[in-house]
């Protein structure tokens, strides 16, 4: 018997940035929530395509515990639309059972029939011979591993077992809620869907997390995907394919400047030059460049940032080279000179406490600036 | 360059040549009355060396002499390039020329240049900062060419020494980039470093502070929602678990097992209130029969008690008459004997009577005696007052005495008066005729004056009668008849007819009013309270007594009988209240006696009555009959302890009851008040996690770390201009100090000569001193006095002078009437700085202060006439 399926996560539906920084035209927040808005129908069609009639959320399809009704409406409408289409709701740690027990009950109450809210650890017949297996997280933060249940779970001889659960299988902060990496072997689940980290990743050929199918972060630096996931039989070893749905590439650019380097030139290269208003791009200058290298690597970062969706130049690793051809476009005498003179100084002095030094050195910087707009 | 000689021609009021001579170095004084052309010698030098030859202006027309004329003037100078002559003049035939030892240099355009270049160039050169024109004694005044000119001297002099004070201190840029600094600073900060208001400090921080508190309310509403969901579940599983079918059914069994257990109980109860009764029904029996018994032999004793009791209490009731008997035979005794006491006592009370009645009587003869003469004194002394007060009524009293005697003193002083001034005739008879002049009241004396009143004939025995007419009467006349009237009148109504009648009564009447004194006197101590109480006294005594009352004892022995005998009737009186007390004593006895005889006779009457009615009982069936009553009680108390033993306990079957019963209907109630309120939670869940709460928290969050990070920025970006501000200030105005440090340090001594701790500070756009510093304290300059900054002015242009002159670039200082409001005191001081600063220096100074300038020293300057150069 072959079962296949779509593998995804973290939706986070109902997310609104409001930590990213509207650019003039005011309209980047609003286009990334509808990127992750459209992920629903990107899942169906990715399903269509594969020959999946299931799509399993595992965990956090909602960001909230508490979305609004027109997130939630709207959700489940989408879904209701991809009629062809199953959709099995896993509660993760953002809409956990209990705090959001109100979107639970309402896809329990209201839901359309091809949605499905999984409210419990008993194993379903999602499809005669498949029994799915659901880990729902009860609260926010459990304190133990949720998928220990699953090795009692019985379910009928000959049904494959697919395991549903939302964790890290890395325990971070101590609380015990870490998922074995072999939970798949100890609870014989011919797979393991997994959820919660944003990221591609394959713990076992099991078990897997397919990422979020649209980033909303800096740390992974690819955009969002899900897995086809196909079970020819059982005690196969399931196929597992990628299929890329993000709509936002989020990528963070290491920019390391070396003394004499030009800076603007050095940005420009390693630029991407392709859809750009679809890329959030953060740049971490580091190394080293002059007065005039950090005016002008401000210069090129602005002069590129319209084109992207958001461009966020980080220089607070980029040290600042001071030497006498910066001093004298100050000035060569006077107490222009004296002034960026005591400045350089003090950004220099080891002894000073790094926010003075960092102060006097931007305070350099600026009169730089103004000396070079300044007409003589 | 130095002058060593000027020459002036047509030239304000020197028509003819003048000339000033021998200028030397130092300093040079030209000390002249006013209007002597003192201010016109300095137009003219000024002339010379700014207004070109070729000009018609004011500055040359002003030079002209009022008859007119071409302005001519000439000055010999020193320069380190020898000596030169420059000669000028004006519009008639305007020309210039510049010549050395007669020989020319250069003329016209060329000589003007040549001068040009001699001052350094520029409009004014030194002489902006050196030649003090006179009114102008501050720094700061003159026209605004002249002002500017000398701000240019000013920077020239101090970039010539020490730098353009641009490229020092930053000039415009060093103001573009500050001005930059502060205005970007000044959107976000005030002066003092406050977030301004409406800026993008403070918008950030309000950001921040509105996001904290956005956050805050959206936690809390979370918090709530959570709350309430939390709440929700709970009661929803409590709801659950009670109206679970099998909670159901358990509450219904357990309410049906105590109400069947409760049953069960109180029906035993009733068994066991059934085996209580029979058990006190057995009792009562037994108790009976057992008294019954107890009676039969309680009332046989009981009988031979009374019997017992009765014989004794009839015994002791006789014994108690008995007693009684031989009391009332003593109290009788008793009671005569004290009856006898009694009448002795009366007797001897009697005779005593007797005895002082007898005593009484001889008193009250006695008095009847005194009273009787007393009473024939006191009439007779009272007949005595009747007649002296008739006699003493009668006469002038003393009152009318002394009216009478006043008249009469009256009457004497108004005869006196008209005496005195009556008419008087004196006889002096001659020997033997003594009386024969004769007045109608006899004849008069030999040479005594007989005042005449009125007409009176005085007869003269052998003459006839000489009538003596005093005319209107004399003085008095009129009084004395009045007085006489009153005196004639007083006597009447005396019944007296002179005064001395009158006190010849009055002296009667006195005698006997004192005679009445005396035997009202004698009166009052007869009869204090007046005859008429010695009457009633006399009336109350008692008729005197027949007999003599010699058969009675003495009322001494008598009183002593009567003692005696009421001594011996107390004694016999005592003794009968003894016996009778003890009569009355024997009496009770035999009263109590009777009682208890009574009593026991009662008593046995009783208890024969009570021996009568159980005479018919038999002991032994009494016996047989407590006996059985006893087994049955026994029985009964043994099956009600078997019984109770057994018995469950009703108080806890119905405990358990009622626990039960509460427990269900609690059970209802709750299930009652849970729907309810599940359904409000519902509602209130419903509204919160629609207003997507979470979301909107979770946003607010987002917004507010943006929010600290933009707010962060801007205040690094407020640190990072404030830093760029003080280094930007600090350096200016160390570059400022240095710049004008040549100027102080000349400066610093010339000023110390007034004030040992004087400095200045310097303003970089004028150049000039903007404040002193003095005793702590800064000053600005335009608030000081006059003298004070005409004092500063003048040291300033001696400084400026040192310092052309340590440059290289001497140019005499030339100052017209330049301390006038210096006072006498400092004068001193300031001549002393001029001497200072002249060396190695020109300065002539043109005053009209003839005296004060009298100590300045220095050379003397002439103003004489000249022969023309030409």
């Amino acid at each position: 018997m072959i079962f296949r399926f779509i593998h995804s996560s973290d939706l986070h539906l109902g997310r609104r940035f409001a930590n990213i920084t509207e650019p003039p035209d005011g309209n980047l927040r609003g286009r990334l929530m509808e990127a992750r808005f459209d992920k629903i129908r990107v899942l169906a069609e990715a399903a269509r395509e594969q020959g999946a009639g299931h799509v399993l959320l595992a965990g956090d399809t909602f960001d909230s515990a508490t979305p609004s009704l027109q997130v939630l409406r709207q959700a489940l409408a989408a879904m209701r639309d991809a009629a062809d289409v199953q959709w099995w709701l896993l509660p993760g740690n953002h809409d956990n059972l209990r705090n959001a027990e109100p979107v639970w009950d309402e896809i329990g109450g209201d839901a359309p029939e091809n949605v499905h809210g999984l409210l419990d650890t008993s194993a379903i017949e999602i499809t005669p011979g498949v029994a799915l297996l659901p880990c729902p997280v009860p609260v926010r933060a459990t304190g133990r591993d949720l998928t220990e249940d699953l090795t009692r779970v019985q379910t009928p001889e000959g049904t494959l077992r697919i395991g549903l659960a939302h964790g890290g299988v890395v325990d971070f902060t101590d609380s015990g809620e870490q998922i074995p990496p072999d939970r798949d072997k100890s609870a014989g689940l011919d797979y393991l869907a997994l959820g919660d980290w944003h990221g591609r990743l394959q713990v076992s050929a099991r078990t897997q997390y397919p990422g979020t199918p649209e980033q909303d972060r800096f740390k992974h630096d690819t955009r969002g995907q899900c897995l086809a996931v196909t079970i020819m039989g059982l005690g196969a070893t399931p196929e597992v394919s990628e299929i890329e749905t993000g709509s936002f590439l989020w990528a963070e650019l290491a920019l390391p400047l070396h003394e004499g380097e030009d800076a603007a030139a050095a940005l420009d290269a390693r630029l991407l030059t392709t859809e750009r208003r679809n890329t959030l791009l953060r740049i971490k200058a580091g190394g080293w460049a002059s007065l005039a290298g950090h005016a002008a690597l401000r210069v090129a970062a602005e002069r590129h940032a319209p084109e992207f969706a958001m461009l966020d130049l980080r220089t607070d690793g980029l040290g600042t080279l001071h030497d006498m051809t910066d001093l004298d476009a100050i000035d060569h005498a006077g107490a222009m000179r004296l002034a960026a003179e005591r400045l350089m100084a003090e950004a220099e002095d080891a002894t000073l406490a790094e926010e003075q030094r960092d102060i006097a050195a931007a305070a350099l910087n600026r009169l730089y600036a103004y000396s070079t707009e300044a007409p003589r | 360059m130095k002058l060593r000689a000027i020459t002036l021609k047509d030239v304000r009021r020197f028509t003819d040549p003048v000339r000033i001579d021998g200028i030397d170095n130092g300093v040079n004084v030209l000390s002249a009355p006013n209007e002597f052309g003192k201010s016109t010698v300095f137009d003219a030098l000024r002339a010379l060396f700014f207004v070109p030859h070729g000009s018609r202006g004011k500055e040359i027309s002003q030079l002209r002499p009022h008859a007119g004329g071409a302005p001519e003037i000439s000055v010999e100078i020193e320069t380190a390039d020898g000596t030169f002559l420059i000669s000028k003049r004006w519009l008639g035939k305007p020309e210039v020329r510049v010549t050395r030892a007669g020989v020319m240099i250069a003329q016209a355009d060329e000589a003007e240049g040549w001068i040009a270049r001699l001052l350094g160039g520029g409009d004014g050169g030194p002489s902006g900062l050196l030649w003090v024109r006179q009114g102008l004694n501050s720094l700061a005044e003159g026209s605004n060419k002249e002002q500017q000119a000398a701000l240019v001297a000013r920077r020239d002099l101090l970039s010539s020494v020490t730098g353009e004070v641009e490229e020092m201190t930053g000039g415009r840029r060093m103001d573009a980039a500050l001005a930059r600094c502060r205005e970007e600073l000044g959107v976000y900060a005030t002066g003092t470093g406050r977030p301004r208001a409406g800026g993008p400090w403070a918008d950030a921080m309000q950001e921040v502070d509105g996001m904290v508190l956005e956050r805050e309310a959206f936690a809390r509403r979370v918090e709530k929602l959570q709350t309430a969901l939390t709440e929700r579940a709970r009661l929803r599983r409590e709801l659950a678990d009670l109206e679970a079918s099998e909670a159901v059914g358990e509450r219904k069994a357990r309410l049906e097992a105590a109400k069947a257990a409760h049953g069960a109980a109180q029906a035993y109860a009733e068994k066991v209130t059934l085996a209580m009764r029979t058990l006190q029904v057995a009792t009562t029996t037994a108790e009976r029969a057992r008294n019954d018994l107890e009676n039969l032999k309680t009332i046989k004793n009981d009988y031979a008690s009374a019997m017992q009791n009765d014989e004794k209490a009839k015994a002791q009731l006789l014994e108690a008459q008995a007693v009684l008997a031989i009391a009332e035979q003593a109290f009788g005794a008793a009671v005569g004997e004290h009856d006898t006491a009694e009448r002795g006592h009366q007797r001897a009370a009697d005779l005593l009577q007797q005895v002082q009645a007898r005593s009484k009587a001889i008193a009250a003869n006695d008095r009847r005696r005194e009273l009787e003469e007393r009473l024939g004194q006191a009439n007779a002394a009272r007949q005595a007052v009747e007649a002296e007060v008739a006699v003493a009524s009668v006469g002038p009293n003393e009152t009318d005495m002394e009216h009478l005697r006043a008249l009469a003193a009256a009457l004497s002083t108004a005869r006196a008066l008209r005496d005195s001034t009556a008419t008087r005739v004196m006889m002096r008879y001659l020997p033997g005729q003594e009386g024969s002049l004769r007045h109608p009241k006899g004849p008069l004396e030999h040479n005594t004056a007989l005042p005449i009143h009125t007409d009176t004939g005085l007869h003269i025995d052998g003459l006839g009668e000489l009538l003596v007419l005093p005319g209107e009467g004399p003085e008095g006349l009129s009084d004395v008849a009045s007085v006489k009237t009153e005196v004639s009148t007083a006597l009447s109504s005396l019944g007296v007819s002179s005064v001395d009648e009158a006190e010849v009564a009055h002296r009667k009447r006195k005698e006997a009013g004192d005679r009445l004194t005396q035997v009202r006197a004698e009166l009052a101590a007869l009869a204090p309270k007046g005859i008429e109480d010695l009457q009633r006294q006399l009336a109350t005594l008692p008729a005197p007594a027949a007999g003599d009352g010699t058969d009675l004892p003495a009322e001494e022995e008598a009183a002593k009988n009567l003692d005696n005998a009421k001594a011996l009737a107390a004694e016999r009186a005592a003794t009968r209240d003894a016996v009778r007390e003890r009569r009355d004593d024997a009496r009770m006895a035999r009263v109590q006696a009777q009682v208890r005889h009574e009593a026991a006779a009662e008593r046995l009457k009783s208890a024969g009555i009570a021996l009568e009615r159980l005479a018919s009982k038999d002991e032994a069936e009494l016996v047989r009959l407590a006996d059985t009553a006893e087994t049955e009680w026994t029985n009964a108390d043994t099956a009600l302890s078997q019984l109770r033993a057994a018995a469950p306990d009703i108080s806890t079957t119905e405990a358990t009851l009622k626990r039960v019963q509460s427990v269900s209907n609690a059970a209802h109630q709750r299930i009652d008040a849970l729907r309810p309120a599940i359904a409000a939670l519902n509602e209130r869940i419903t509204g919160n996690s629609g207003e997507a709460v979470e979301e909107r928290l979770q946003e607010t969050d987002e917004k507010l770390e943006v929010a600290r990070t933009h707010c962060a920025r801007v205040e690094r970006e407020v640190k990072v201009l404030q830093r760029l501000q003080r280094a930007l200030e600090a350096a200016r105005s160390e570059a400022r100090d240095r710049y004008f440090e040549p100027v102080a340090e000349e400066l610093r001594p010339l000023l110390h000569l007034l004030w040992p701790d004087a400095e200045l500070n310097w303003a970089d756009d004028t150049l000039l001193p903007q404040s002193l510093i003095r005793n702590g304290q800064e000053e600005p300059v335009d608030i000081l006095s006059g003298g004070t900054q005409e004092q500063i002015a003048f040291l300033v242009r001696l400084a400026f002078a040192r310092l052309l002159a340590k440059g290289g670039r001497h140019a005499p200082v030339i100052l017209d009437d330049a301390l006038v409001f210096t006072d006498d005191g400092r004068i001193e001081r300031m001549f002393d700085a001029l001497h200072r600063q002249a060396e190695g220096q020109q300065i002539i100074v043109l005053s009209c202060r003839q005296r004060a300038f009298r100590d300045l020293g220095g050379k003397a300057l002439k103003i004489t006439a000249a022969v023309d150069q030409e």
